[in-house]
């Protein structure tokens, strides 16, 4: 992750709500850790919402099950009046619960047991798609990308991407460092029905390797997983 | 059901059976009888005729021989001959009372009746004259029989008439009861076999055989709600489970990524992590298994691309870090190529992911893994093939018969936890497809999928 984006990330107030006093105090620890600085802690759904009000944090982790009411009770009366992202957990697991979780205006769920890093990183997620930085730029090896502008700054050169190369972009600049299946890019940009779309998926990564590797033929930010997809590398960042 | 209808079938044709064999041992006794009682009469039974050829004219005189005479004798009998005129030419024996003349009219009664109680026998010679035989009264039975010809036909065709009406009435009434039977049968026996299944069907309860239905409507809701409750205490454990390991995982991660503490303390909380996520793999695959075998939630068809769900489940794999040791690599059996199926993607992907896994936890000395995905014979097909220590030939039979077996390293105390390949015969199950298990050449294991291809 780069820096830029965490210090922007953790910023944010955010409102950690679950009834078990263990895990509400491992998950304070797990985005203190984080580089969170402005944390609060709720353990009931009354305390939640109070907090909410007063407070109005910029994300709520919020358990499913709570001694008073339950998270989707909270979660509907966030709704009423506040898009606030909200990250549900939940112990049962169950289909059923993530579905009614995203209907009820959930923005991600995370079914119990969940590792510290899985938690973060759909944090993080959510808080960047929530609150774009308004000059997020992301460092490559050879380019760096105007996120806000779609822009590209390669040798003090400028180069706008197109619409598609954007939404490509910022598909594998979601899940940057990790294998995206052709799959999820050419759904990304054509929706649902992409088939047949593979090839020209091909000539856009094409385009936008032009664009940001400084030798395309050799690229070294946007590699291709053979068989399976493309992954985006991110500058490393200077220790 | 084949086997109701192939046991009702049976049945009918023992019914038909046996009654073949009845009408048939029938035939044979009324022919035993017949035969019996030609047999019971004596032997030298004197006919008419054979005793006419004995009684000759000669010498203007009519004589019978010694042997004929002797027979006659025997048999307490007596004969005559008549001319033409009715008058008694030769007589032997013939009773004091009975008269030396005879009118046609009495020729002809005691022809067909008797004469004066004597039963008779008549022979007409070659030479015009009649000769009367008679015996004792008792010792014959005659009987006159005559009748109309059109009166022969619609009896003989009545008879045969009243046969075939019997026999249609038998089996009509045999197969319409048996059908019956069948009918109000079926339903129970596909109950039990359902039952059997582990599938609960709710029967009708009435009718004469409203008791079993009940009966069986009681055994089936006794089987769902032991279901309930065994899946029900299973989603309960694995809920209070969750939370507890979350803060375990949570502080294990905390503390092996703790650069503060000593090389030796980071190992062990990466140790207490990595066993607390293969609980974490157990409880999800408990939860799913328990789904899909109680039936508790309906698998979610939706048309997906299989190329594209095996792509996903080998990225997945790497993206969540594959150690050094191992290799993994995807190919399509026909590049390029989109192959539909309709299938819960969740699941497909999880099926794929733990037989991606079983090769990983069995082969802790490293291998290649290889998953090819493409189509054979119009149906989807993958293969997870890897060159590690493979499977013993007894484990993969079993595992080909479909056996309960969960790992294919039993007894392993690094084997995960069992539940993997079964979780992966209950989704191939669930989407009408086949799984099969083979050993890889010189060694390792390779699994084959094959699902419904949407065309």
């Amino acid at each position: 992750m780069d820096d830029e984006r965490t210090v922007t990330m953790t910023d944010h107030t955010i409102l950690l709500v679950d009834d078990d006093r263990s895990l509400l105090e491992m998950l304070l620890s797990i985005f203190r850790r984080a580089g969170y600085t402005d944390i609060l802690t709720a353990s009931s759904g009354t305390e939640a919402l109070r907090t909410w009000r007063e407070a109005q944090p910029r994300l709520i982790v919020l358990d499913v099950m709570l001694p008073d009411m339950d998270g989707f009770c909270v979660l509907r009366e966030i709704r009423r009046t506040s898009r606030v992202p909200v990250l549900m957990l939940t112990a049962r697991g169950e289909a059923e619960d993530r579905i009614e979780g995203l209907e009820t205006g959930a923005d991600d769920y995370l079914a119990k047991p969940f590792l510290p890093r899985e938690l973060l990183l759909r944090a993080g997620a959510i808080l960047s798609r929530a609150y774009p930085a308004p000059n997020e730029r992301v460092e490559l090896a050879g380019a760096t990308v105007d996120m806000a502008n779609a822009e590209v700054w390669k040798d003090g050169r400028k180069q706008t991407l197109t619409a598609r190369e954007m939404q490509l972009f910022e598909k594998l600049y979601q899940h940057a460092g990790r294998i995206v299946t052709t799959g999820i890019l050419c759904e990304a940009v054509c929706g649902e029905f992409w088939q047949g779309y593979e090839s020209t998926l091909s000539t856009h990564i094409r385009h936008l390797r032009e664009k940001i590797e400084e030798n395309p033929s050799k690229p070294v930010s946007l590699v291709t997983v053979k068989g399976l997809g493309y992954r985006l590398n991110l500058k490393e960042a200077t220790p | 059901m084949n086997a109701v209808r192939r046991f009702f079938r049976r049945y009918i044709f023992s019914v038909v059976g046996i009654m073949l064999l009845y009408l048939f041992v029938n035939i044979a006794l009324i022919l035993a009888v017949l035969v019996g009682g030609s047999m019971s009469v004596p032997e030298g039974s004197l006919s008419a005729r054979d005793f006419s050829d004995h009684v000759v004219l000669r010498d203007g005189m009519w004589m019978a021989d010694d042997a004929a005479l002797t027979l006659l004798r025997e048999q307490g009998a007596w004969a005559m001959l008549l001319n033409e005129d009715g008058d008694v030419v030769w007589q032997q024996d013939l009773p004091e009372g009975l008269p030396r003349s005879f009118t046609s009219t009495d020729v002809a009664s005691f022809s067909r009746w008797y004469l004066e109680d004597y039963p008779v026998k008549v022979w007409a010679r070659e030479d015009r004259n009649l000769m009367v035989m008679g015996f004792q009264p008792g010792t014959l039975v005659k009987y006159y029989f005559s009748l109309e010809w059109p009166y022969m036909g619609a009896m003989a065709a009545g008879v045969a008439a009243v046969f075939f009406i019997n026999l249609f009435l038998i089996v009509f009434l045999l197969l319409r009861s048996t059908r019956r039977v069948e009918s109000a049968m079926t339903p129970i026996l596909q109950g039990i076999q359902d039952l059997s299944r582990g599938h609960a069907r709710r029967l009708d309860e009435q009718g004469e055989l409203a008791e079993i239905n009940a009966a069986l409507n009681r055994a089936a809701d006794y089987m769902r709600k032991k279901d309930n409750t065994r899946a029900e205490w299973i989603r309960g454990v694995s809920h209070d489970i969750r939370t507890p390991l979350s803060v375990v995982l949570g502080y294990a991660s905390e503390l092996e990524d703790d650069r503060t503490l000593a090389q030796e303390a980071r190992k062990q909380a990466g140790i207490i992590r990595r066993e607390g996520e293969k609980m974490k793999r157990l409880i999800d695959d408990l939860n799913l298994t328990t789904r899909l075998e109680y039936a508790l939630e309906p698998v979610h068809l939706k048309e997906v691309d299989w190329v594209e769900i095996s792509r996903q489940a080998v990225s997945e794999i790497l993206n969540s870090g594959l150690e050094r040791r191992y290799e993994l690599a995807f190919t399509e059996m026909q590049p390029g190529r989109s192959i539909r199926t309709l299938a819960d993607g969740g699941l497909l992907l999880r099926m794929l992911d733990n037989l991606i896994c079983n090769s990983i936890t069995h082969n802790p000395q490293g291998c290649r893994i290889v998953l090819s995905a493409g189509e054979e014979d119009g149906r989807c097909v993958c293969t997870i093939s890897d060159d590690g220590v493979g499977v013993a030939p007894e484990l993969l039979e079993a595992l080909n018969r479909g056996d309960g077996i969960a790992s294919t390293r039993k007894g392993d105390e690094r084997s995960e936890h069992g539940l993997g390949l079964k979780l992966v015969t209950q989704i191939v199950k669930a989407h009408q497809g086949t799984v099969s298990f083979s050993g890889c050449d010189p060694h390792g294991l390779a699994v084959r999928i094959t699902l419904p291809r949407l065309s």
